[in-house]
């Protein structure tokens, strides 16, 4: 197995893609930083203006909306997980690649004349695919730290990294990426073409959320109960985001357990089904 | 390790409409080239590839010095395949590409340098892979075919894109590997070819076995007979001699008069018999080629 790690691992140092994925990495999480600390300057120093005229009951519910928002653990999570968005799209579409490039560039036959046993390369395409995200979120957290323990001193607020709300979220942070990673294996198996299997992940990531709010909203029309807005989570991105939010993502969200428990049954699934294609279809 | 004899038996495969391999056995015996023919869409690929272990039989087997490919501990230090030449990554080395069939297989990296020596390609081992020519592709084919050294070789359609050089190239390569005892199976439609390279001869169509056996064999079982080619001047006169003495005689489209039932020696007599001049005797024996047509004649039909 470990050889076959080797292999994997020097497929993608001896081409272009892996430099190519980090620089576009490292550029997304430099942006989103800087809108999370500019959000976070303006959050931090905003200071609450109710009307005077509000009912007693929707005053506090702002108030505390406004009191979760405001909090610097909040900003604080905010910073230390940027680029996680871009940052996890692109350890799936690496993951895709891993599969998918065997097929476009015709050197599946030539992996599997040297390892007859099918699931033996998915296993180490699985492991090969987290151990490049782990790469990447190490990459994106120190950028994250650095810039937010400056940030937080410059503002003059306390940087919370010790508290577990914010380390937790760093860590399932982590695993938000390594998941992703397992989905791009288990996508490109299941669509073998590359282009295909890219665009159709990346438009879920990128709209999925969005389509599955409005989905919901409309559903929610029709039954009027709360747990039909909660059910958002099992739209993949959407478990992933509530998995990562300290606070409620929209007032009905699950706590974070569950999209952390959503996201790990469908990392599962795809890599089961991405194995299971893969031994059974013919190379030809 | 055992023999490297290849054994099919009984292998099918059935895909929708289409049984592109029905019930095919045959062996392949090691120290030898055994030439696999032929007609486009008869199988031959297919086959390979389930003796490889890529495509999933529908019925029968293959096996490998009696293992199935499969079951072979370390099946590159075993067998060599070369199935398509254009199958490694773009924007990867040559060398690279080597290394990371080397990664898999367990073997040493330097075993990727001594290859590219053994097939010529050491200039351009650091070059990415859309630079490298049809023929270059073939070579880095068989490179990676010998990583594992391989007591059996399996090759489908290697002279593609060789040039003329490179085709001689490759006949002394794999004349060289059967003289060591190894195991060669060559799938091919270039019959001439086939004919200065193979020792034996498998010959399918349409999924199904025709003939197997040595080529001097093949050829000789054939009902085509030998066929003398005989120009004169007094083409009347000797025809007459030659009816008499028991021979069939028809005359060529040039002219010539194309003789079978008797030997060239016997022709020469009858001429000098009847004093007629000579311009041309030669013996017209069926080659590879005219065996194929004939054995494989209506069977090759798109399916």
């Amino acid at each position: 197995m470990i050889r076959l790690i080797r292999s994997e691992i020097l497929k993608i140092r001896t081409t272009n893609t892996w430099w190519i994925f980090a620089l576009a990495s490292v550029l997304t999480t430099g942006l989103t930083l800087a809108v999370n600390c500019a959000q976070a300057h303006y959050y931090l120093n905003e200071k609450l203006n109710l009307p005077s005229d509000l009912p007693a009951d929707q005053a506090e519910q702002a108030r505390q909306q406004f009191a979760a928002q405001h909090q610097v653990v909040t900003q604080s999570v905010n910073v230390f997980t940027s680029g996680q968005f871009f940052g996890c799209l692109f350890v799936a579409l690496l993951g895709i690649l891993l599969i998918t490039n065997e097929y476009y560039h015709q050197t599946a036959t030539a992996t599997f004349l040297a390892t007859p046993h099918r699931s033996r390369i998915v296993t180490a395409k699985l492991i090969t695919g987290i151990a490049y995200a782990a790469v990447f979120w190490l990459l994106t957290t120190v950028i994250d730290l650095v810039t937010g323990v400056i940030f937080f001193r410059v503002e003059g607020f306390a940087n919370h990294l010790g508290d577990w709300d914010v380390s937790r979220a760093v860590l399932l942070n982590l695993m938000a990426f390594a998941i992703w990673a397992v989905f791009g294996v288990g996508f490109g198996a299941l669509i073998r073409s590359q282009i295909g299997a890219t665009i159709t992940v990346t438009v879920l990531y990128v709209v999925g959320m969005l389509a599955a709010q409005i989905v919901f909203a409309v559903l929610h029309q029709f039954i009027k109960k709360d747990w039909v807005l909660t059910l958002q989570v099992v739209v993949p991105s959407t478990a992933s985001q509530i998995m990562l939010s300290p606070v409620k993502l929209f007032p009905q969200s699950p706590p974070q357990w569950v999209g952390a428990i959503v996201l790990i049954g469908y990392g599962i699934l795809a890599g089961l089904i991405g194995t299971l294609i893969l031994r059974k279809r013919d190379v030809s | 390790m055992s023999d490297g004899r290849i054994v099919v038996s009984g292998l099918t495969k059935q895909y929708k409409n289409v049984r592109a391999v029905d019930d095919l056995s045959f062996t392949v015996e090691p120290g030898r080239v055994t030439g696999f023919l032929g007609p486009n869409g008869a199988g031959k690929t297919t086959t390979l590839r389930m003796v490889l272990n890529l495509v999933t039989p529908t019925a029968g087997t293959a096996t490998i010095g009696g293992q199935r490919y499969a079951d072979l501990p370390d099946p590159l230090r075993t067998v060599g395949a070369i199935l398509e030449a254009s199958a490694a990554h773009k924007g990867r080395t040559g060398r690279n590409h080597l290394r990371v069939i080397c990664a898999a297989a367990g073997l040493p990296d330097q075993r990727a340098d001594e290859v590219l020596e053994l097939v010529g390609l050491t200039p351009a081992a650091k070059r990415k892979f859309k630079g490298f020519s049809l023929g270059m592709r073939q070579r880095l084919g068989i490179a990676a075919a010998m990583l594992g050294d391989p007591k059996v070789l399996i090759l489908d359609e290697p002279a593609n894109g060789l040039d003329p050089e490179g085709i001689r190239w490759m006949r002394g390569f794999l004349r060289n590997l059967a003289s060591e005892g190894r195991t060669v199976l060559v799938s091919s439609h270039l019959l001439s070819e086939m004919e200065l390279l193979a020792d034996d001869v498998v010959i399918i169509a349409a999924g199904r076995l025709v003939r197997q056996g040595p080529v001097a064999e093949v050829v000789g079982s054939m009902s085509t007979n030998a066929r003398v080619r005989v120009r004169t001047p007094q083409a009347e006169l000797l025809t007459k001699e030659l009816t008499q003495a028991g021979a069939t005689v028809a005359t060529g489209t040039d002219g010539a008069l194309l003789v079978t039932g008797v030997e060239a020696p016997a022709i020469g007599a009858a001429a000098l018999r009847v004093s007629a001049e000579l311009h041309e005797l030669v013996t017209e024996r069926p080659d590879l080629e005219h065996v194929f047509l004939e054995l494989t004649q209506g069977k090759a039909t798109i399916r």
